[in-house]
């Protein structure tokens, strides 16, 4: 039994803004959210890459401290945008608990700030007391599925948990497990999304591997600069974004708003490197969500990129949309507003593009002024352009060799 | 050391570990203000640090039972005494 899944509410908290109405003033109006990298008394000063895409934002969390004792900064995050979800969604309270909603939810690994604080008392711990300060509630608030069970606790939730942890495709691996768990009949809606916290270490984990910019330090606002000649490398961001994604006659019968429906999607695996992006690899995923989606290439009018602006992943994936997709569907490349937000790329990429669909427009990928002729094989979007949009991709690969493509449409 | 210092200490741990004010004497903690195994833990560490001592394990183990404030002051009232601290 195949059913139709479809997005009921998105949120997401983002470098460019909290919600709707300040994400999508970010995107029409060209702010980014790239910033100053912080100073972290730690490790900070040693990495050359001195910007970062940060939530500079207050944001006005209501949780007692019955939940509060558990999360570390990204289950904030996370119960935030989920707690936006649930309310937009409007699901019967009894459905909420029932069994039958479950949570696919991730972050790339827990909590580091808690996890810094327990390395910080392993290495100086002298006496007893000192170890004593490792809490009982520090594994919970820096394991890697604590985003997906912070969100089950706070709001009861009952069904299954998935707690993907896959870097880069963390997110859209959440929302594609969770449209499969309702395709067929596992679950009747699933919580999806995924969050990421500020934090230097990943930052200094691609610096290291020369794969973070470094050239645009005094300017942040300048990168990351997807498929433009000048970029040179991603910018770490934090942030989460999630959606509710229920079977669609259970949706219709309910009265539910209807964003967008869920049509296709595909994961695999490189098989090989780690590390590099694979051309062989990341094609067969747009074409496997393709075959899922039972489309043809000629139907998917927006592709959001992966596009973290690093010097090959940028060339390949485009050379693997061009020989997907060729030059039809516009291509926009979201990270270059607020940078690379981890394992919430993937669900704030999403969500973005259903705002998008939502007002009629494509926008433009920031700082690409200048297309690198090795990535000009597809439809850049260089300008603001007001289109519709039925029909689009959200592509993300991950470290690890791990592709994704999500396919979603525009109900009419 | 009286049983009403360890009573005004409790009711302190409660308010600044737990965000619970004035919590009654006689109620199932967990019931009235979700109480968990989480804050027994946290609890534990508030009373080594109040009575300065650590506790065994076996005394930790013993304090597994506990559900109520009254239950709470009766437990720690019981460990001063075994180390000597002298409760009137």
């Amino acid at each position: 039994m195949e059913r139709r899944v479809v997005i009921t509410a998105c949120s997401a908290v983002s470098p460019i803004g909290h919600g709707k109405e300040q994400i999508v003033e970010s995107l029409l109006k060209g702010i980014s959210g790239v910033k100053a990298l912080r100073e972290d008394e730690l490790i900070s000063r040693f990495i050359h890459s001195h910007v970062y895409g940060t939530v500079s934002y207050p944001i006005a969390y209501d949780f007692s401290r019955q939940y509060r004792k558990t999360m570390g900064p990204v289950a904030y995050y996370a119960c935030q945008v989920a707690k936006e979800v649930l309310a937009q969604a409007g699901l019967p309270a009894e459905f909420v608990t029932g069994g039958r909603l479950g949570i696919a939810f991730g972050s790339i690994h827990g909590s580091p700030t808690v996890q810094r604080d327990i390395y910080r008392i392993f290495f100086e711990a002298k006496d007893k007391a000192s170890y004593q300060g490792i809490g009982a509630v520090d594994y919970l608030k820096s394991m890697v599925h604590t985003t997906a069970v912070n969100i089950s606790k706070m709001f009861g939730i009952t069904g299954r948990i998935i707690a993907s942890g896959t870097a880069c495709t963390t997110s859209s691996q959440s929302i594609g497990y969770g449209y499969e768990a309702v395709k067929y009949g596992l679950q009747d809606a699933m919580l999806c999304g995924g969050a990421d916290e500020y934090d230097t270490i990943t930052v200094a984990v691609f610096d290291n591997l020369l794969a973070c910019s470094t050239a645009f330090n005094d300017h942040p606002e300048q990168t990351p600069r997807p498929f433009d000649r000048a970029r040179d490398g991603l910018v770490v961001a934090e942030g989460a974004g999630a959606v509710m994604l229920e079977e669609y006659e259970f949706a219709k019968k309910r009265g539910a708003p209807i964003l967008a429906e869920v049509i296709g999607f595909a994961c695999n695996s490189n098989g090989g490197d780690l590390i590099l992006p694979n051309l062989d690899g990341i094609t067969k995923t747009l074409q496997l969500s393709l075959e899922n989606a039972k489309i043809d290439a000629s139907e998917i009018d927006l592709v959001s990129a992966h596009a973290t602006a690093t010097k090959m992943g940028d060339i390949i994936e485009a050379q693997a949309n061009g020989a997907v997709f060729g030059p039809g569907p516009y291509v926009v490349a979201l990270k270059s507003y607020m940078g690379h937000t981890m394992a919430a790329c993937g669900a704030i990429e999403t969500v973005l593009t259903i705002y998008m669909m939502q007002e009629g427009f494509i926008a433009p990928t920031l700082n690409l002024e200048d297309i690198d002729e090795r990535c000009a094989m597809v439809h850049h979007v260089q300008k603001l352009i007001e289109h519709p949009v039925k029909t689009a991709a959200v592509q993300n690969f991950a470290f690890g060799g791990v592709n994704t493509s999500l396919l979603i449409r525009k109900l009419t | 050391m009286t049983r009403q210092d360890i009573e005004k200490e409790v009711r302190d741990i409660f308010l600044r570990a737990f965000e619970v004010e004035n919590p009654e004497m006689d109620v199932n903690l967990r019931e009235a203000y979700g109480f968990d195994s989480i804050d027994a833990i946290e609890l534990l560490l508030e009373i080594e640090k109040f009575l300065d001592s650590e506790l065994t394990q076996d005394e930790k183990k013993k304090a597994m039972d506990i559900r109520t404030m009254k239950q709470i002051i009766d437990y720690i009232e019981m460990l001063a005494r075994k180390r000597g601290l002298a409760v009137e």
